[in-house]
């Protein structure tokens, strides 16, 4: 039975400045990703990654941001990331990277390392806390990480 | 009579000055003279820029006294060179020094050119020299994100060394100057593949590789890995302090 395979790349948007992120949307990272692989491969890179091409999933809050694209060219879409600068919406431009942290062949196997990564972001933000509040807050939101939510918020995140 | 060389005259922004400089060594009777830029590796960030161009500062150099030639102009770099330096990279621009740092110089990197169509060959046999020393070679890919055409150059480079060096000894790094010039790891393992890097190689181009840089640049702190010395840990409480003998006692070496 032929099955179409893909692969989600689950990325990390980095922006110099924080408040810059609410303004992504994902038409603008559809946009900017076919045009760096265009750039970077030319016409037979843009037709191959119109294919099967898709931004799942985006989280204004945190930056994360799943791609899905065919399994057979999935590193061709990977290599021309590291050449995106900038995102534009509406007219604004935003200067940012895209950090790619895993790749899956499903969804739910990316969720459950975007668990996992949430969690040590979590730990690693523990020291930094000033007050006592913040920390329990924190450790509250590591112990109720878990995967049995919806699809659309799978873990808790305090900034 | 013999020919006079002033071989160093210091850099100035201040062409008035040194253009008076030159006429003075003209006619003093000086056939050659080279202005010199001191590198200053103290200082931060600090660049070694491309030279003036000596066409620059003279439409018709002056006349030597006593000779009928006008003065020869030449360019000099100075890199202040000293210990506490953990890495030694070197970028060369021709085929000679090219050849000359694989085989002798006491680099732990070389160079690859990334912002310019290089302007000459890899030969296989100082690149298998530079493998056997273990001196290892770098490509940056900043240019590479900043640039279109830089990025055509980075990658022709890229494959050019890598058809010689097989992917052996080399390391992905970048040149980044603001925090948006990085890209993560498995990124920069994948950018490796358009170099023509095999996957494991271009893991290794950016883990292994730069390990062994390091460690290669340690043995140069050690006379050659035999002797290592030790700092003791410096902040000792008051009493320790006390106890402790005299300060000759303070550096401990310990041979391996």
């Amino acid at each position: 039975m032929v099955r179409l395979k893909s692969r989600y790349l689950l990325c990390e948007v980095c922006v110099s400045d924080r408040r810059n992120l609410s303004l992504l949307d994902d038409r603008a990272i559809y946009t900017a990703t076919k045009a760096a692989v265009a750039r970077a491969h030319g016409d037979y890179g843009a037709a191959l990654s119109s294919l099967g091409f898709s931004v799942k999933y985006l989280n204004a809050h945190t930056g994360i941001v799943f791609l899905r694209c065919r399994k057979s060219h999935y590193r061709l879409l990977w290599s021309a990331l590291p050449f995106i600068t900038s995102l534009e919406n509406r007219g604004q431009r935003v200067p940012c990277f895209l950090n790619c942290l895993h790749v899956g062949g499903t969804i739910r196997t990316c969720q459950k390392f975007l668990v996992r990564y949430n969690t040590q972001q979590l730990h690693r933000m523990l020291p930094l806390c000033q007050s006592e509040a913040e920390r329990s807050e924190i450790r509250k939101s590591v112990l109720s990480c878990t995967l049995k939510k919806e699809a659309d918020d799978e873990e808790e995140e305090d900034e | 009579m013999a020919v006079f060389m002033d071989l160093n005259i210091t850099y100035t922004t201040d062409k008035k000055r040194l253009r008076s400089v030159i006429e003075t060594a003209a006619h003093l009777g000086y056939s050659t003279v080279a202005i010199n830029y001191v590198v200053d590796l103290q200082q931060k960030k600090q660049e070694i820029g491309k030279p003036k161009c000596v066409l620059e500062l003279f439409d018709t150099f002056p006349i030597v006294q006593g000779k009928s030639r006008p003065i020869k102009v030449l360019n000099r770099l100075t890199v202040v060179y000293s210990y506490s330096y953990d890495l030694v990279a070197v970028y060369p621009t021709t085929e000679k020094l090219f050849h000359a740092a694989c085989m002798t110089f006491d680099v732990d990197i070389i160079c690859v050119a990334v912002i310019e169509k290089q302007p000459f060959f890899f030969k296989r046999s100082p690149i298998n020299g530079a493998i056997e020393r273990g001196v290892f070679f770098e490509i940056s890919y900043t240019p590479a994100i900043r640039d279109s055409t830089m990025r055509r150059y980075t990658i022709a480079n890229a494959i050019s060394l890598m058809e010689t060096c097989k992917g052996k000894n080399v390391i992905v790094t970048s040149g980044a100057e603001k925090p948006l010039e990085l890209r993560g790891p498995y990124d920069i393992a994948n950018l490796g593949l358009l170099f023509g890097l095999s996957e494991g190689d271009g893991k290794a181009a950016i883990s292994t590789n730069c390990r062994a840089v390091h460690l290669h640049g340690e043995t140069r702190k050690t006379a050659l890995g035999i002797v290592h010395t030790m700092k003791k840990d410096q902040p000792l409480t008051e009493r320790q302090e006390e106890e402790h003998a005299p300060a000759s006692k303070r550096a401990k070496i310990e041979t391996v």
